[in-house]
């Protein structure tokens, strides 16, 4: 592998790395989920895909930082589930997240536009 | 033995590597944790046609037991540091922290640096009134800086009367400096990744 694919590959995953906090913390906007859900709500809607050695630890992280919290529920299916709603707190941090995240896109589109769309100089 | 109860093993020696790994953990934050990854890794296999490969693929991407526990006790030792003025509760921090990655083990040298100078100014502080003109700021043949010279006289010890006043600025400021910047590098952190893909990303092809 190249150089510039060596550091094709370590933009990309500072790029998740950058992402990740909020992309959980979105992902639980609307609804309670549990781990794997949470998992799979990422790789779904954002194409993040997140090992689950990465998430859990975060969870347990942003649930002692108070931006969640979290409840057992005994499933149907025979395992028992720990569901993860946002907080307060986490709403708030959230929404500020969401707010610069938005800004930053929407300028750096404009400046990266035609790159993408391969105009010429 | 049938391949279900192979498969149970495999899972059973994994959350027991883990439960060893997670022991210095609060005992209630150690069962929550392994409960939640047990549960993941039924769920994860369950009703999977080949349920080895499933556990294969689950355990992979949770990482070596031992691998997991770091990320938990790094991830809990950072959030309590971070709002600690404690310094050895960052020291602390910042070697889980260092066995993550290169922003870690850069903190962790960080501390030994700024903490072992603030120590050795302290403690230069608590001699001086026992060891009189032979500690101090000296320079010349044996080196510089705060040192016992066996030779005193070829030496020449800079701070005099200041020694104790400037050593415990610097000690004071050194402590506070390094706690502050510590504390800057844990709150700035990004999570460390496990890596997912097995395929490199389109440009790295």
């Amino acid at each position: 592998m190249n150089s510039n694919g060596d550091r094709g590959q370590n933009w990309e995953a500072q790029l998740r790395k950058g992402c990740l906090e909020m992309a959980i913390l979105a992902s639980l906007w609307h609804t309670r989920l549990y781990g794997l859900e949470i998992l799979r709500c990422l790789s779904e809607k954002s194409d993040l895909d997140v090992a689950e050695g990465t998430l859990y630890p975060i969870l347990s992280r942003l649930k002692s930082e108070g931006l969640l919290e979290s409840e057992w529920v005994e499933a149907e299916a025979g395992h028992p589930r720990k569901y993860y709603w946002l907080t307060g707190a986490g709403r708030a941090r959230a929404k500020d997240m969401a707010t610069a995240w938005n800004e930053f896109a929407g300028k750096l589109a404009v400046l990266v536009q035609p790159v993408a769309g391969g105009t010429q100089r | 033995m049938t391949s279900a109860q192979l498969t149970d093993e495999r899972i059973d020696a994994y959350m027991g590597r883990l439960d060893d790994a997670l022991q210095k953990l609060r005992p209630s934050d150690r069962e929550d944790i392994l409960r939640e990854i047990h549960a993941h890794i039924v769920e994860s296999t369950a009703g999977a046609s080949d349920r080895d490969a499933a556990l294969d693929r689950v355990l992979r991407l949770l990482g070596t037991p031992e691998e997991l526990a770091s990320r938990y006790k790094a991830e809990s030792l950072l959030t309590r540091a971070s709002r600690s003025f404690s310094p050895w509760l960052i020291l602390r921090t910042c070697w889980q922290w260092a066995k993550l990655g290169l922003k870690g083990t850069l903190a962790f040298f960080i501390a030994v640096f700024g903490y072992g100078f603030a120590a050795g100014a302290t403690a230069s502080i608590f001699l001086k009134p026992f060891l009189g003109s032979r500690i101090g700021w000296w320079s010349g043949p044996e080196g510089v800086g705060i040192i016992i010279p066996a030779h005193p006289e070829r030496m020449h010890e800079w701070l005099g009367n200041y020694f104790v006043p400037v050593l415990a600025a610097a000690a004071f400021f050194f402590a506070v400096g390094t706690t502050q910047l510590l504390r800057w590098m844990m709150r700035k952190r990004q999570p460390g990744l496990v890596p997912v893909r097995e395929t490199p990303a389109p440009w790295a092809r």
